[in-house]
């Protein structure tokens, strides 16, 4: 590059972020930026990464990514990036890509015990069939699973839903994001009766105080962290609180860290509203109007399995507790009951039933939760004065209750990898109800979410094993029919029963329930807690796999057959982010080699399927349900025949491109721009599957407060997103407040509108007294929900907490950002991060290699006892990131019953020389 | 500050908002390692809040299409459409 061109691309770069920071810009500085841009085709789009959703703009030249900037014009990230989102341009261009599919074979075919190989679609397509069609015989509906993904383009997932829900009759497709916001969402239905944030980003400068529980921002939200850091230096109001199980970098700023035992956060909760109802903090206006109280069960069982059949010895006593627990001291109190007490779980199965209650039952629910009981039980760090701790506590009640304070509260995964995930969820929005600071602007719990399309695309769309899009479920008639009628296909093809969701596919592998299976946009092998059980699952069980992967990852390792995938800037998509935001990018790039977008690797699988061979009578063991025979799926293969469709159609022309789908045209003279669309023209049938898809898709939410756009108007050059519900073509900033959300009632001021779960039996604490339903809509709940201790505790033999989590540089399983040498670089491996105290006791220093063991398996890395993450006496950190530090061995597959979302948090191992 | 900044290798400063304290800077760098301890640099000078990227340009990176992740250096990159350690 010459001294010119350098110079050049300095000032533009310069200007263009001077201009997104609001610095004025000489003209002569702009004009010169203008140029030096001027062979580079610039195209909006979205980061792969995080559940933040910053817009980045993407530079091409000659058919290659040459630079990436923050879109200035975002109103999420203001022209920044973080770290990983500055380097999104590169993640396409590892070394290992994947270019042509793989198939594990031995003299010239498929053998599990084969060598991969490369083989040709067509050859890999077949031998996928052919496996699927086995098994589906053999097993029915139940017998195939799809692992898909909070990483799904919403057309992704909406054809692997329709295609797995419609066409194959199976509910097993669950998304990885279960195990990423699960809980959140539980919290949201239970709540609201309706899933997703009531507030936005805006929030953040807006409000007075933000108090992040179980979310390290600053590392995994980094760019909403600059918003909020901003906020504080600009404002001396401003208070900033974490709560955390160590010292993180989001502590670096905070005005007051709280570090509290794991679990515990349950009982700061209960001590919250406990303070609220005793400091007369109530606001009995908003909540006698909006607001009732509700309880449940407390003998739910951890979501482990009922039988100890495929534990490891050592798991057994883990294990035990999923059918009895002897409570402890703390939980006793809590739960006002006797420690030693042994609790049979007896509600394991409806773990998500509840009851209304009276204020005076909640508040005898709260009682024992005094400063006194909270500080003792839930202080973190065992160097910390009890006294000063308290005064934390004191503290952080002060900025809730201040009745001229704005309070903003954040949680990640802190509060949704919980084993009781759901509850935490439900009592954040307990504390904001309470006192009435709840969607309006600065003032709300806010659920943060860890992928780009977690919410725009496994939940709205619905790609899990309960869901249908739209917040419509499975179990639910009315929603079955409605999405019958409007999928064209014939009433009863949808399956009535839950499939497994992820953990449980892992399980139904290892117990041979599940034989077939496919991996989409994840890497569940890496990802899913206690992972030796679902490795060998995986090689030794009589299965197949299938891994759709643009690199190796430890799940294109184990399976049987990967198929080389397009990623983010070689395809089309749309990505939902964690404010209800929907944000559109064009196909800038051609996938390299052979490489295939996924949406087009489910509907080339759906030519292979004819009506005849899927919408025949099933056996579903356990399926019961009205208007079906116990057990079985009928034929709906008459009633299709009277609706127009052949036996010999396949779910590609039934389905997918039916004929108004086909009414869409590709090439497109709309929104193009010059972009090419390698799916559309490999299928070569002239309509445009990412457009048609979503068109029909966003039916199901227009007019039932889930409204989106049209395609076109997500790609409209000035358009950055927009928030759903889109009613009338304008966004919705804050739900459930009159002044902002349409689809509140006139003159309600707030309406709770959410229709799910809203008419309730009565009763106390304990149990229902009145089996009959009281109607409460319009109204939120306030639960009631107390503490319980965690089921896996250090002891003797493992005698530390682990936590894991992420780091700034990485990105979930590092598949993408460690194919980026700088980033493997200034992060190359995952360390364990202890106490020097902790680490000297046992012969260890800093970068010393040491095994670090729990009951599910041992692994080996180097201890680290400085650094960004501090912990105290007693705590473990490792990042999950690093397939060589593979710590997902270590962690205990518990989940909270209600949400079936795994706790990755708290787990016991002891660390030992290596 | 700016002074000091301006003082680092490969770095100059372009734009000043003295109302918010404000600063855009490029900073130059062989390789994207050296650009992030540059950033790490940057941010570990006094008076310093925040350092965010915001512009990449990469036109001439040819370390893009080398690089591989440490695990598969050593692996025959001839075998790269079947990467060896698939196959362990």
């Amino acid at each position: 590059m010459d001294v010119t061109r350098r110079e050049f691309l300095k000032t533009s770069a310069a200007a263009a972020t001077a201009t997104a920071a609001g610095i004025t810009v000489p003209a002569a500085a702009l004009a010169q930026s203008k140029e030096a841009e001027a062979d580079v085709q610039w195209d909006k789009s979205v980061c792969r990464f995080c559940g933040t959703g910053c817009g980045i703009m993407v530079g091409t030249r000659d058919g290659r990514i040459v630079a990436t900037k923050g879109d200035p014009d975002a109103p999420v990230n203001k022209g920044l990036n973080c770290i990983k989102g500055y380097f999104n341009g590169k993640i396409g261009y590892g070394k290992d890509r994947l270019t042509r599919p793989l198939m594990r074979m031995k003299d010239g075919k498929f053998d599990k015990q084969g060598k991969f190989q490369a083989v040709s679609w067509e050859q890999a397509f077949d031998e996928m069939e052919k496996q699927f069609k086995q098994t589906y015989q053999e097993m029915g509906p139940h017998g195939v699973a799809i692992f898909g993904s909070g990483q799904y383009t919403i057309p992704e997932g909406y054809v692997s839903a329709k295609l797995m829900k419609a066409g194959f009759r199976s509910n097993n497709i669950d998304p990885n994001a279960r195990h990423c916001m699960a809980s959140a969402v539980v919290g949201f239905i239970q709540t609201f009766g309706i899933d997703e944030p009531a507030g936005n980003y805006d929030d953040i400068e807006h409000t007075d105080t933000v108090v992040t529980w179980g979310a390290n921002m600053a590392e995994c939200h980094p760019i909403l962290w600059a918003r909020v850091s901003d906020r504080r230096l600009t404002n001396d109001n401003v208070r900033l609180v974490n709560l955390t199980t160590m010292s993180n970098q989001t502590s670096d700023i905070a005005d007051t860290e709280i570090i509290f035992k794991p679990g515990t956060d349950l009982a700061i909760q209960n001590y919250l509203l406990r303070e609220i109802i005793r400091r007369d903090a109530v606001n009995q206006a908003f909540v006698d109007k909006h607001c009732v109280f509700a309880t449940g069960p407390y003998d739910i069982g951890y979501g482990m399995r009922a039988t100890d059949k495929f534990c490891y010895d050592a798991e057994k006593d883990i294990q035990a507790k999923e059918l009895k627990v002897t409570l402890d001291k703390d939980e006793a109190i809590a739960q006002r009951r006797k420690a030693g007490e042994v609790v049979e779980q007896k509600n394991t199965r409806k773990p998500v039933k509840h009851w209304m209650i009276g204020f005076e039952d909640f508040k005898k629910g709260v009682e024992p939760y005094t400063l006194d009981f909270v500080a003792e039980m839930s202080r973190g760090d065992p160097d910390e004065d009890l006294e000063t701790y308290k005064g934390k506590l004191k503290a952080l009640a002060d900025l809730y209750v201040d009745q001229n304070r704005k309070v903003t509260s954040f949680w990640t995964m802190g509060f949704n990898q919980h084993y009781r995930g759901s509850w935490v969820n439900e009592q954040i929005y307990a504390i904001h109800l309470l006192l009435g600071k709840q969607c309006m602007p600065g003032n709300g719990a806010f659920s943060l979410t860890g992928q780009p399309s977690a919410c725009g695309t496994a939940r709205e769309v619905g790609t899990f094993a309960h869901r249908l899009p739209a917040d419509l479920v499975v179990f639910n008639p009315k929603h079955r029919a409605f999405s019958e009628d409007l999928w064209k296909v014939p009433a009863r093809t949808l399956n009535p029963k839950v499939g497994s969701h992820i953990t449980k596919i892992m399980r139904d592998l290892e117990d041979g329930s599940v034989k077939w299976a496919w991996v989409q946009v994840n890497n569940p092998f890496q990802a899913t807690a206690n992972a030796n059980h679902w490795i060998e699952a995986a090689r030794n069980m009589d299965n197949f796999i299938v891994v759709s992967d643009p690199y190796p990852t430890v799940s294109a390792k184990v399976a049987d057959l990967i198929l080389p995938t397009a990623m983010i800037f070689e395809k089309w998509g749309l990505y939902g982010n964690a404010e209800r935001r929907t944000q559109a990018w064009r196909q800038q790039v051609a996938p390299p080699g052979e490489a295939m977008g996924d949406v087009w690797q489910g509907l080339e699988f759906a030519k292979r399927f004819k009506l005849k061979e899927v919408w025949g009578e099933h056996k579903v063991p356990g399926l019961k349900a009205e208007g079906f025979e116990d057990g079985k799926l009928p034929s709906v293969l008459a009633e299709a025949e009277k609706m127009g469709y052949s036996p010999e159609d396949t779910l590609y022309d039934v389905l997918f491109a039916n004929a108004e789908n086909r009414k869409v045209k590709w090439p497109d003279k709309s929104v193009a721009k010059g972009h090419a669309n390698h799916i559309a023209e490999k299928l070569g049938d002239g309509w445009f599957p990412e457009k048609a898809l979503f068109d029909e898709y966003r039916q199901f939410g227009v007019g039932h407060a889930h409204d989106l756009a049209e395609f076109d108007v997500y790609y409209g050059d000035d358009v950055r997103g927009l928030k759903w519900p889109v009613v009338d073509g304008k966004e919705t900033q804050w739900r459930f407040n009159e002044k902002y959300d349409p689809y509140c009632a006139k003159g309600s001021g707030f309406d709770f509108y959410g229709k799910a779960l809203k008419a309730l039996p009565s009763g106390d604490l304990d149990k229902v007294t009145r089996a009959e339903k009281t109607s409460l809509a319009g109204k939120a709940k306030i639960f009631f929900r107390p503490y319980a201790a965690p089921p896996e505790k250090p002891d003797d033999n493992y005698d530390l907490w682990l936590n894991t989590g992420r780091v700034l540089e990485h990105w979930h399983t590092g598949t993408m950002t460690r194919r980026v040498p700088e980033l493997h670089r200034a992060v190359p491996t995952a360390v364990i991060f202890m106490h020097p105290d902790d680490a000297s006791k046992r012969g260890l220093q800093r970068k010393d290699v040491a095994w670090l063991e729990s009951r599910r398996g041992k692994i080996k890395a180097v201890v680290e006892t400085q650094g960004r993450n501090r912990m105290p006496r007693g705590y473990t950190f490792v990042p999950f990131f690093d397939e060589g530090v593979f710590v997902n061995k270590l962690c205990l597959d518990v989940t909270c019953p209600m949400s079936k979302e795994t706790d990755f948090k708290k787990a016991a191992v002891k660390v030992y020389k290596a | 500050m700016v002074a000091e900044l301006g003082q680092m290798d490969a770095i100059d400063v372009h734009h000043i908002d003295a109302a918010t304290g404000r600063i855009v800077i490029t900073q130059e760098a062989e390789t994207i390692s050296d650009e992030v301890d540059g950033l790490k640099r940057i941010r570990a000078l006094p008076g310093i809040i925040l350092a965010e990227m915001s512009y990449h340009n990469f036109e001439d990176d040819t370390e893009l299409l080398q690089g591989i992740p440490a695990e598969l250096e050593g692996e025959d990159l001839d075998s790269i459409k079947v990467p060896g350690f698939l196959n362990e």
